[in-house]
Formats: C-alpha cells, structure tokens, sequence
C-alpha cells in the first residue's frame, strides 16, 4: 500500500492511498477521475522507487484500508451459498450495465477473485498435506489432543476459505468438523473429503485447460458466483414437469429445499433450489419465508409446464426456472427408467464429468426391506427391530432384479415400509456415495412425501 | 505442525500396491512418523495411479486418495442376494381416503408436532371408532403415526389396533412397541380354536382364545384356566380371569372361591365381583348374611324403616371375602367404613328381594337411628358402591335422585363414589338427559363448585352428544356470548363442544358457533371459532367414512 500527502490549492494537503493489491485508490480531492492524478503520481513515485518503506501506515490510510476490508467482508457474507449437489450457484451480482467500461471492470474483478481463490487453495492444499503428514488422529485431535476440541479443527482454514472468496470450499470444511469421532470408519470420510478437495483445488490450479464445462462444474463447486441472468440466457428446456421429489435443506447455515424435476417428453432430471428468504425465520412450511415462493411450495405429485434453464457444468442438473405455469396440476404415478443397476451406472457417468458429484436423483421401483428383517425362512420378526444377523443393521432396498441398495436411516423409512407393504413400490429419492435417501412413494397414484 | 517438507525418506511400510484402507490408515497415524509411499493402487484407479505425483508423499497419499474415493462411488455394486420379509397379505376393507387423512392429521394436531399431540387423544379417538366401526381401515401412509401416538398413549391403543387392518398389523410385527398396540385391540386375526395359541400366543391372543373356548364351553375354558393358574403373573391372572365373566356359572363357583386367596388384591376383586353375580353362591349368601346382621327393615307403624347395627370387627372369613379393616382415609370412621363395605358386598337384586320393596322406596327410607343423619348416608354409601361396581342403572337411578350431598358429606372417593361416578352406570340416553336437566336448572355462573360438577357430568355423556344435551349447551353458550368474560361453566362447556356437538344431523352447530362469534365479537370468540372448524372437520371427516 502507499500513501502520501499532496499539496493542492486548498488550506490542507490531499490525502491519497493506493491498495497495490486492488488495485483500488483513495484521495481527498474532489476530482471525479479515477484514480486521480495525485493517485497517478504517486503511482510514478513509486515505480521510480522513491516511495521510502514504512513498518506502520499513516492513520488516514490505516482507516481507509480498514473500512475497506470490512465492506469486503460484508460483501462476502452476502454471496452465494452452495448446495451439494449443485453445479452452479445462485444468483450473486445484480444487473450489470452494458456499458463497455463496467465489462472492464467485471473482467478486472474476476482476474482479482481468481487471482484470491488460486493464492487461498495453495494454502488449503498445504494445510491439507500437514493433515496428513501429522496424522488425522493428532490433526482432527488439535494440539491439546482432547477430543472436545477435535470440533471445528478445519474452522480456521474454513474462515480463510471465506477470505479467499471460495464459500464452496469453506462450506464443506465447515462439514468436516463434524466427522471426527462421528462413528466406525471416521478416518477413512475424513480422508475422502480432504481427498476430494485436494482434487478441487488441483484442477483449479488447471482451470484455463480444463474443457469449459468441467472448469464450469469447478468454478461453481469453488464457489464462483453464476448470476441468475446469464443462467436464464442459457437455452431453456422446455416439458411438463413432474415434481419428484422435496428435500429440505437444515444443515447449512441458511435453511434451503431442493426440488427434483423429471421431464416428460426429455426424460431430463432438473433440480431447482431456494434459500429462505433472509428475515423470514427459515421456517419450512411457511412459503413467505422464501428467496422463491413459488418453488418452494412445489409438492412432490403434481407437475408443471415450465422453461427450466440448466445452470453451465455438467453434468446439467441444477436449473433456473423461466416461464412456468402458475397453478400445478396433479400428476400420475411416474414410471421408472431403470433399476438399481441402471441408477448406480447413470451416477458413475456423471462422476466421470464430475468428480465431485455426491447426489443423485433416483427412481426406480424396488421393496424396502427393515433391518435384520427376512432371513429365510424366518417370519416377520417379533421382538422388534433390532440389527445383527447376516443382513446387518441397514435399512435396504431391494429391486425387481433381486439387486439391493443400502437406504439412509431416517424415521420416514417406517412410512415407506407402511406404504409398501412387503410389495414393491415406486420411489423417489437422491443416490448419496452411501446409500439411497427415499423422498417420496406413491401409495397408488398418490405420492407420499417421506 | 508442519512436519519437514524435505521427508524424502525411503518408504519402510510402504505396501507395493496400496488399497483405500491401506492409505487411511497411514494418513492416520501421519507420514512424518510412518511414511509411506504410494506407486501403485489396487482396483480401477491402478490404471492411472502412474500419474502420481511420488516426488511428495503426502501429496501423492491425497491424491491417490481422490483417485480411489471416485473410483469406489462410481464402482459401487448392488448387494446381491438379501432376502425381504413376507410381504403384507391384501387388505379386503377399505382404507380411510386422503381427505379423511388430511382431517385426522388437522385434527390430531400434526401440525404442531410431529404425528400426533396427544392432547387431541379424544378427538382422535373419537374419529378412528367411527371409522372403525363403518368398517375402514387406517391408510397405509398414516399407520406410522397413528402407531406412535398409541405407543405414547394407552388410551388411544384399542381404537388404533380396531383400525390398522391387515397392513397395520403387518407393519406393527416389525416393531416390539408397536406389537404392544396390537395386542391391546381385538386379536381377530388370531385363529382361536388352535391350542398352540394358548401355548405360545400373546396375552392379547390368549384372552381371546380363551374367551373362545369359554363361549364353545364354559367348563373346559375355565379348567384350562385353573391348569395354568399356578404359573401366570399377577396382571395375566387379572386379564383371563375376566375373560370368565361371560357364560358366568355355578359351575365357576369353586374355582373362583379359591381364588379369593389369590396373592394379588387385584385378582381377589375380580373373582369377589365375579362372584357377586352367582346370586345362590356361598360367597353371596355369606356376604347376605353379614350384611343382613347389621341392616334390617323395621316395619313399625305405617312408616317402614331401616336400622342399622355397628358392626364387629371384621373376622378371618370375612377379610378372605374382602372385607377390609383399614381405614382408606382418616375422614371415615371404622364402623362407616365398614357398614359400607359390608352393603357394598351384596348382590343389588338381593335387598330387593329381601325387604321386597324397590331401589326407589328403599332408597326413600329413613334410617335408626334418625338423629344420626351420617348413618343413611353409610348405608347409601354402601348401594353407591355396589351400583358402581355391579353396574346397576336402576339403583343408579334411584340414588342420584336421593338428594345425598355429592362428597357424601366429606367421605373419601373409596368410600362414597360421587353422582358422576354414579351416573356412569346409567344408559347413555339417560345420562345425557341428568346432564341436560343439569344445565336447564343451572344459572350462567353458579358456584365453582356447583359448575365444576355441571361440567364433570357434561363431560362424562357419550360423544357426540344427544341433540337434547347439545341444545342444552348451546342455549348457555348463547346466552354467555354478550359476555366480555366467559365464566367458568359455559367455557368449561366451549372446551368440550368440539368433541360433543354433533357434527352431522338436522341442526349446523357449526354453522350457528360462526354466528355466535360474528355477532358478539368478544376475546375469546377466537375460541369458538376454533370450535366451528373442529366440528366442520369432523363432518369432512364423517362424511369420508358414510
């Protein structure tokens, strides 16, 4: 940074600084220039090299800087928040005016962002080779080795992440607190995320050579703002819509839902994603309380004529929507396209366009089987629903084909239990690396939300 | 805590070809004490696993990492071979439709808490008898809460068990404190005529077999019970001997006779009330006698009375018979206690045979000495007792018609059960009627006593109420409306109209609570709204199930 005191007409010299980071200029003349000239010359001083090196700056450039993080700060609290399965982000800027002078500057800004992300994952990417050289145990541990502790060990890289304008990043170290001690085989979830974001930052290191879809997927996993505008220039997809599936969002900071779309002339799987509305409370059930009423209040077996607008990455999962009917209508039970085979070999091809894909939407039709439920020739059994036995202590479900998928336990799987009955049934839901999450099952023609 | 980045040190537990495991457990314990080297990967990932980065370890570790983790979520297979359960057999009765779910769940307060608050258990109760009794079952999607709720609330057990059907059931065997909720309801299912069910059936199942039988015929059913007797717990003792009440004979005489010296007091009061109804039973004819001894009618004069003796202290035989020495309370005498007692044991039929006079006349009568006003009411406490034990509508009747104080003059619950208590015994029909005349003599603010008992006898007439009691309560609603404040007993009643007002049939108390409220705006009129909705979702309600 420089500063310097110019002498100008008036009774008080100017008071000018230069943050050579930005860069960005400060000066108490009136000019409406930017920078001004007393920036400019100052500027020349200096590559002349007879600005003299101070250890502390003058207070007038102290506060500027000062305030200058702060609204920095702000403004990156108020960006995007990132979703999983999302590959892209929502709307961030506002409209940008055409003006070939704000484009400059966009383009300057994002070489700056850029330019913050790359500096901030080389230090994610030593942090993360210290995890591993001190070991997860001592790392996750902390220095006091104390279990309480091992909460929120990748916090402060975390709150750097922020800095570093990559809120996906820092969203998923703010995950991993959690995972120390959170049950068998902790080390080796630990691993695989520390793994994946090594993996992150790598291509991003590579992002000008990556084909422009993946740098795309990249950029949004990152955390790179997409406006919502450029999302609905992109060429819209047009079909009737059923809703497939609702799953509510608790664990971020910011309560989000997340709807699952199925096209019936494309056969396309969108997902649309909302944020509560900031002030709202974050109270499901409440539409008011939402960045976007109108998706939120879609209810898994209805359907809709709609323009949905993939977000750039593929694979193209994340949509905005467009035009759109109004009202719903209800909608028939689905037909699935596959089984489980046919779901677990549609994620592999979209791991191979992104690796870092851990939901994915299912259909299919299949049978829930209880823990510990079935062994041959054993009845339904009567002293309750205790694990053990050769089929462990999983809920699963089992397709036509006999293929058997492990269900992520929640209450809501008594419902799906009810509603099948021992029979198969139609179900909706999100493939996760360890299991199937059901969201919905039709009980006929009607779907029940679970 | 960074480790030396210059750890170029050979590999000394440096597998050739690490899997995923292998290289969680050296990241683990940490390169810079155990480094370890990777060059080759098991699995998919060994194809690229020469694009590893081996100039840094740790680098190479997590990016190996990363190769491996995508490789095994894209690799990940089906488990092959798991076995379901038997699936559910087809339900015949039809399932309550989503409108009549979506009312239930408004109305059990799901959206206040997850599946049902148990503060709507009435209402609820209410609904699902209804629904079971037209014959329709829970819907598949609702078995899950409905089920929760009756783990979190007996009373709601049997009314849910009635209506989970063939699916309910199923989905119930899946859980041990949802079995529990079966076997609380009718155990229908069960065949009752296979002798392995008495054997290995649950308590529920073993009722109901043995209430089979005992129709079949009586003297095997409770010789079977007397087979087992010996070694059943107290509360299966209690449940099956019940089951005996049905084709009640002489026959039962010895078996439950001997039961009176059963270890559990619960027990004995089964068999003393079982007994009771053998009119020529010694156990009858010793209780007779011993009450006979201490209450006699006098026939002096035109005017005939009744006299009462202080009776002795009770001896062994009659303690067996469940004459109790202790007090229930110190608000009663010894000799009270146990004059009441000792009329309590007697059949009702018996006092009218004996003194040939009816429940009314009888109940009519003074009692010597008259100066001690306590000693009729010793004597009424006895026949309360006994109508509420004995069910007797008739006595019931007569006594809520005596004018006794209603705490019998300060005697313990044990020992004097109050009108309410007396007019449970009464038909439905009737009690709905004491409760109407009740609240057609009452003022807008009686006393809270006098109010709490309106409310009490309110409360206990069958739900919905009777048009009759209906009207009656909406008269006191109507005639409180203008009120800023609402007194004790129309908002007693206000409480209960949601659950008591018809919701069907000729008169719209919804219809005509809405207007109430339109026309005297007060702050509670809110609750009267609350009330009108109430009723409209259970007409929504009752109308799905016609």
């Amino acid at each position: 940074m420089l500063w310097g005191l110019c002498a100008g007409s008036g009774k008080n010299p100017y008071q000018v600084v230069v943050d050579l980071g930005g860069p960005a200029y400060k000066c108490s003349c009136p000019s409406r220039k930017f920078p001004c000239k007393h920036a400019l010359g100052l500027l020349l001083n200096w590559a002349h090299g007879t600005v003299p090196e101070e250890s502390a700056p003058a207070d007038f450039a102290a506060a500027w800087l000062a305030d200058r993080r702060a609204r920095a700060e702000k403004a990156e609290k108020s960006v995007v928040r990132t979703d999983p399965a999302d590959s892209g982000s929502p709307a961030g800027s506002g409209p940008v005016a055409g003006q070939a002078a704000a484009a400059r500057q966009a383009r300057q800004r994002a070489e700056q962002r850029a330019e913050r992300v790359a500096n901030g994952l080389a230090e994610l990417r030593s942090w993360l080779r210290d995890q591993v050289l001190v070991g997860l145990s001592a790392a996750a541990a902390g220095p006091g080795g104390r279990a309480a502790s091992a909460r929120g060990h990748a916090d402060e890289i975390a709150a750097r992440m922020i800095d570093a304008q990559a809120p996906g990043v820092a969203g998923v170290l703010r995950g991993l607190s959690e995972v120390p001690g959170s049950g068998e085989g902790w080390p080796g979830r630990l691993l695989g995320e520390y793994a994946q974001l090594q993996l992150l930052a790598r291509a991003h290191q590579r992002l000008g050579d990556l084909p422009p879809e993946l740098a795309a997927t990249v950029r949004s996993r990152i955390g790179y703002p997409t406006s919502r505008a450029d999302v609905l220039a992109r060429p819209a997809v047009t079909d009737l819509w059923a809703v497939l599936g609702v799953r509510d969002l608790v664990d971020g900071n910011v309560p989000g839902r997340r709807i699952w779309l199925r096209g019936r002339d494309s056969g396309r799987w969108a997902m649309l994603l909302t944020f509560a509305a900031p002030g709202g409370g974050g109270r499901f059930g409440a539409a008011g309380g939402w960045q976007d009423p109108d998706t939120a209040r879609l209810r898994p077996g209805t359907e809709l004529r709609a323009s949905l607008h993939y977000y750039p990455g593929q694979p193209a999962l994340r949509a905005a929507a467009g035009e759109r009917q109004a009202q719903p209508v209800r909608a028939q039970r689905p037909v699935p396209a596959g089984d489980a085979d046919a779901l677990l070999a549609g994620y592999a091809t979209g791991l191979e366009q992104d690796p870092w894909l851990t939901v994915w939407p299912a259909l299919l039709t299949g049978t829930p089987v209880p823990p510990g439920a079935g062994a041959p020739g054993v009845g339904a059994p009567r002293g309750g629903a205790s694990g053990g036995g050769p089929q462990g202590n999983r809920w699963r479900l089992i397709d036509r084909a006999g293929a058997a998928l492990p269900l992520a336990d929640r209450e809501s799987l008594w419902t799906l239990l009810a509603v099948s009955g021992g029979h198969p049934v139609t179900v909706a839901g999100e493939w996760h690396p360890d299991g199937l999450l059901p969201l919905t099952v039709w009980h006929g023609d009607r779907a029940v939300a679970l | 805590m960074t480790a030396s980045s210059g750890d170029r040190s050979q590999p000394s537990g440096g597998a050739a070809s690490a899997s995923f495991d292998d290289l969680v457990t050296a990241a683990t314990v940490g390169l810079s004490r155990k480094p370890f080297a990777v060059t080759e990967l098991d699995g998919p990932a060994a194809a690229v696993a020469g694009a590893l980065d081996t100039g840094d370890p740790a680098t190479a570790l997590l990016d190996a990492a990363a190769l491996m983790t995508v490789a095994r979520r894209a690799g990940f297979r089906p488990e092959p071979g798991i076995v379901g359960s038997p699936a559910s057999p087809a339900e015949a009765a039809p399932e309550l439709s989503p409108r009549a779910e979506r009312s239930l769940r408004q109305l059990g307060g799901a959206q206040l808490a997850p599946g049902f608050a148990a503060g709507d258990k009435e209402l609820l109760g209410d609904l699902l008898k209804a629904a079971g009794k037209a014959g329709y079952v829970a819907s598949a999607p609702l078995l899950p809460d409905l089920l929760d709720a009756a783990v979190r609330t007996a009373a709601l057990r049997p009314v849910v068990a009635a209506v989970l059907g063939v699916r309910g059931r199923w989905l119930a065997g899946h859980r041990a404190d949802w079995q529990r909720v079966v076997d609380a309801g009718p155990a229908s299912t069960v065949p009752t005529d296979d002798p392995e069910v008495w054997r290995t059936g649950s308590q529920a199942e073993r009722q109901a077999y043995l209430a089979a039988l005992r129709a079949r015929d009586p003297n095997a059913g409770r010789e079977l019970l007397a087979a087992d007797w010996a070694r059943l717990p107290a509360d299966e003792r209690a449940a099956l001997l019940a089951a005996l009440a049905r084709d009640l004979s002489a026959g039962d005489e010895e078996f439950l006779d001997a039961v009176l010296d059963d270890r559990a007091s619960g027990v004995r009061v089964i068999a003393q009330l079982l007994l009771t109804r053998l009119p020529r039973s010694r156990f009858t004819e010793r209780a007779t006698e011993r009450a006979t001894a201490v209450l006699r009618l006098e026939r002096h004069g035109h005017r005939p009375s009744l006299a009462v003796t202080r009776p002795a202290n009770p001896d062994a035989a009659a303690v067996r018979d469940g004459i109790d020495g202790r007090l229930p309370s110190p608000s009663i005498g010894l000799g009270a206690w146990l004059l009441t007692q000792l009329i309590a044991a007697v059949p009702m039929a018996a006092w009218t045979d004996l003194f040939g006079l009816s429940p009314g006349e009888l109940v009519a009568l003074a009692v010597e000495p008259r100066l001690d006003a306590a000693r009729r009411l010793d004597v009424h406490a006895g026949w309360r007792l006994a109508a509420v034990r004995q069910g007797s509508a008739e006595w019931a009747q007569a006594l809520l018609a005596a004018g006794d104080p209603d705490d019998g003059g300060g005697r313990p619950p044990a020992a004097w059960p109050d009108d309410q208590r007396l007019a449970a015994a009464l038909p439905s029909a009737a009690r709905a009627q004491r409760a109407a005349a009740l609240l057609a003599g009452t003022k807008l603010t009686p006393g809270p006593a006098a109010a709490n008992q309106a409310i009490a006898e309110v409360a206990g007439a069958a739900m919905p109420w009777p048009g009759g009691l209906a009207d009656a309560v909406m008269t006191i609603l109507g005639r409180a409306a203008p009120l800023a404040a609402l007194p004790r007993l129309p908002r007693g009643l206000l409480d209960l109209a949601a659950r008591g007002l018809p919701a069907t049939g000729g008169r719209d108390y919804a219809a005509e609570l809405t207007r109430l409220a339109d026309a005297y705006p007060q702050n509670w009129t809110p609750l009267v709204r609350k009330t009108a909705e109430t009723v409209l979702l259970r007409r929504a309600f009752l109308e799905e199930i016609r």
